[in-house]
């Protein structure tokens, strides 16, 4: 690489890998609402011994996490679409190494998702509230052993072929590295921060029935989601500092790169807007929509700027040569034109039918 | 040539096809579920809208919970399921499917984003929007559904009858196959079956609807039973464009193909049987047992269906480029000089509990020859169907493989891997006893050899042909 990302390419490989960052950034802001929102939600409950109704943020997340969970699926097509253009030889020895261990998401996805329903549902569980509890937390469990999984999939696809070799010979289904806790780490304390946004937009826009006459309950729920986001946003920082310092040298020269600043600074300019906008929030004690526009172009910043730093990682430590020939006959093959046709197409039916929701009968 | 080596997994007795297999007919039983459920609710919007049954109203709001919970969740997660299980199956497959139709691919996400959007909206919304509203989200989401169908079916499709595609290498020739439109009508027609008989499940355990009120709302689904009367013919005209050999496999040419299609045409008949004569002539009431009997009928003959369409494209897992080995036509060549083996890096397991070298090869050779639809003792299991023949039947057998059964690829490897694969199907059968030697102190490399030149490289189906012809 001669050049900031992604222009030290050719254009083929250059043109899948931002449309692969891109989309992985929309899954990645829509699963922050599922993991941490499932987080946020066994805690609260488990605190008050089952549903919440007083918490506002709680009923919200009861009520559209399956939803969500529904829309993060989705949008996680995408780049598990291009990372088979991009990557097919590693993401593809990586599933198969990982075997049943990997392909144990499906049923625990599918278990997470009913049970989102069930959770839901007020009067299905009320009688037995501890079992509430259990299953909200089986549901976090569920999305961390799957955030778990991408993220160990992920770095056994970075091993070489050597380790590949030995990692089939041991015959495990599991694949730690010392990179793996404070990775993980990073990842599930930045999804709150975009938690706590979706869910202040949420509380803005809608009027939850639990908070609506209470406005103080729901000021104080703000101001709750607020410090989370802050705090979280901290440890966050302060986690992807220690893995970075834990890289191997190669990797960590990477990181450092003066061709990785441009987003690492992103990335860190991200972060500084929201803490900007929360501290803003908090001093006045009021949530207008100007902070959270500037909240919400932090989060985006941070995951854009975090998702090509990762990006960069994978592209240091991959043989690129080999897959560049991929890429070039991947980018000849037809159909590009019909696909940004109906991208636009059905993107302006999407925005119709959440317009045609506002109507009242 | 680049034959990417992956490691290969072992499944157990059972049959790596039986895993997609399975997870594949449920995919498709509920995704053409959720496409015939959309039209299915179009229809009785509007029949609740234009006033001819206000009761409409009620049953489609009830019918749209049941089908987010099955479909939106069940149906979702394995169609990502499809793709995993695919990985671990075939992986070159899959890689050469998504490579070639990436961007039909992603056109077809384009239209899950808008089903859910819409299917979302109503679900949330449904309940208080006016009767404009929900019509157009309903509309909205049933074409999205079937649009889905549209683009898989293009790419699934092209897999058995890949049409002018390897000569132009054009997305769109392969895409338009031919058996593209009999296979998306017939697709449509199945649908559209699948969600009348879930609705009269439905309406069976729907709360509070007297008998006549539920009487009402199955014989309004009862018409979405009516196009299956097109079936038959729809189905001949899917099996004239199959190639020729494909088509043989089905018509008495491989007797599990001729089975499983006879389940599936059964069942089928069976059903368009019960709704012609019971509910359309006599408008009998179905009541909740029949109507699962009929789900559970429609469940087996998709399971027929997918097994055929699966089964027919034998030897290839995509006609006339990849053989279901996921070797290449082009590949059997050089494979035979430079051996199978010596292109994959990962060990044979356990390879200490093997008493000879050439078993541990033998082993190697089964694992990325055979063992994709092949399992050792287990499901299709290679001691069971070769154990039994002779050392000599089994080299002449392997190295003429397409000719000894033309739904088989050609054998892919060199005479010492050949010889290697005997002499492991021979310890295999004898209960892998600790103590063992090769039949044969010097095994006959050079007649292995001769056989193999005599066999060729090209497909079976080919090569039977080519002798038919020549007389």
């Amino acid at each position: 690489m001669h050049a900031a990302f992604p222009f030290g390419y050719p254009l083929p490989t250059a043109f899948y890998l931002s449309l692969y960052v891109l989309t992985l950034v929309v899954h990645v802001v829509c699963m922050n609402y599922v993991l941490a929102g499932s987080a946020y939600l066994a805690v609260v409950r488990w605190r008050k011994g089952g549903a919440a109704h007083d918490d506002p943020a709680a009923a919200l997340l009861a009520d559209w996490l399956p939803l969500m969970l529904s829309v993060a699926i989705t949008a996680g097509i995408a780049p598990l679409l291009f990372v088979q253009i991009l990557y097919r030889p590693q993401f593809y020895t990586a599933n198969l190494l990982l075997f049943h261990r990997w392909m144990a998401v499906l049923p625990v996805l599918i278990a997470g998702f009913y049970l989102l329903y069930l959770i839901r549902q007020p009067a299905t569980l009320a009688r037995w509230p501890r079992l509430e509890c259990l299953a909200t937390a089986a549901v976090f469990g569920g999305f961390a052993f799957i955030g778990w999984s991408w993220t160990e999939n992920h770095l056994l696809s970075l091993q070489s072929p050597a380790v590949w070799t030995a990692e089939f010979a041991r015959a495990g289904w599991l694949f730690f590295t010392p990179e793996l806790l404070p990775r993980l780490t990073t990842w599930l304390c930045g999804s709150f921060p975009a938690l706590a946004l979706w869910l202040l937009w949420q509380l803005r826009w809608t009027r939850p029935s639990a908070g609506a006459e209470d406005g103080e309950r729901l000021v104080r729920t703000q101001r709750c989601l607020a410090r989370l986001a802050l705090v979280m946003l901290g440890l966050a920082l302060l986690s992807a500092f220690v893995y970075s310092r834990w890289l191997p040298a190669e990797d960590r020269e990477v990181f450092w790169s003066p061709l990785t600043w441009p987003w690492l600074g992103a990335a860190l300019a991200g972060a500084a807007m929201q803490a900007v906008s929360y501290q803003q929030m908090l001093a006045r004690g009021q949530f207008r929509g100007n902070w959270l526009m500037l909240a919400t172009s932090g989060v985006l910043l941070t995951t854009l700027g975090t998702a090509v730093v990762r990006e960069s990682l994978r592209l240091a430590r991959v043989n690129l040569s080999s897959l560049l020939p991929q890429h070039e006959a991947a980018f000849a093959v037809g159909g590009l034109g019909v696909f940004v046709l109906f991208l636009v197409l059905n993107t302006a039916l999407i925005v119709w039918c959440l317009r045609l929701t506002r109507r009242r009968r | 040539m680049d034959i990417t080596p992956y490691p290969v997994n072992d499944f157990g007795p059972v049959m790596k096809g039986m895993v997609i297999g399975g997870l594949g007919i449920v995919h498709v039983f509920l995704a053409q579920f959720a496409i015939g459920g959309g039209m299915l609710m179009c229809y009785f919007q509007w029949l609740a809208q234009s006033g001819r049954l206000p009761l409409a109203r009620r049953f489609t709001d009830g019918f749209f919970q049941f089908l987010v919970l099955v479909s939106f969740v069940l149906g979702a997660v394995t169609g990502v399921g499809m793709w995993f299980t695919s990985i671990q199956v075939s992986p070159r497959t899959i890689g050469v499917m998504v490579h070639e139709f990436h961007w039909l691919w992603a056109t077809e996400w384009t239209f899950f984003a808008l089903e859910i959007a819409a299917g979302y909206s109503f679900y949330r919304c449904g309940r208080r929007l006016p009767d404009s509203a929900r019509m157009t989200l309903l509309v909205l989401y049933s074409v999205a559904a079937w649009f889905s169908l549209f683009w898989i079916n293009g790419i699934l499709s092209w897999q058995l009858t890949p049409g002018e595609f390897h000569r132009t290498r054009s997305v769109w020739d392969g895409f338009f196959n031919p058996s593209f439109f009999p296979s998306l009508l017939f697709r449509t027609i199945t649908s559209l079956t699948i969600a009348a008989l879930a609705a009269c499940l439905v309406v069976n355990l729907m709360p509070d609807l007297d008998r006549e009120q539920r009487r009402s709302l199955l014989h309004r689904a009862f018409h979405f039973l009516a196009p299956m009367a097109a079936m038959p013919l729809l189905a001949v005209w899917y099996f004239l464009t199959l190639p020729d050999d494909s088509r043989e496999w089905v018509l008495g040419g491989s007797v599990a193909m001729t089975l499983f299609f006879a389940l599936g045409a059964a069942c089928s008949l069976l059903i368009g049987a019960y709704a012609l004569a019971g509910l359309m002539i006599r408008r009998l009431y179905m009541n909740a047992a029949t109507s699962a009997l009929l789900v559970a009928l429609a469940l087996l003959a998709t399971a027929g269906g997918e097994f055929v369409r699966e089964g027919v494209r034998k030897p290839y897992t995509i006609r006339e480029y990849l053989y279901s080995n996921s070797i290449s036509e082009a590949e059997v060549a050089r494979l035979r000089e430079i051996g199978c083996t010596s292109l994959d890096p990962y060990p044979v397991l356990h390879a200490a509990q093997y008493p000879h070298p050439q078993l541990v090869l033998g082993a190697q050779v089964f694992r990325i020859q055979c063992s994709v639809c092949h399992t050792v003792d287990g499901a299709n299991g290679l001691v069971h169907l070769a154990g039994h023949w002779t050392p000599t039947q089994l080299r002449m057998n392997i190295a003429k493989l397409q000719r000894t059964k033309p739904f088989m690829p050609p054998f892919a490897g060199t005479p010492r891997e050949l010889e290697a694969l005997v002499q492991w199907i021979r310890w295999q059968r004898q209960g892998r006893p600790r103590d063992w030697t090769p039949d044969v102190a010097e095994p006959p490399l050079e007649q292995i050899a001769a056989w193999l030149e005599e066999a060729g490289t090209r497909p079976g189906l080919e090569l039977t042909r080519t002798a038919e012809e020549g007389g």
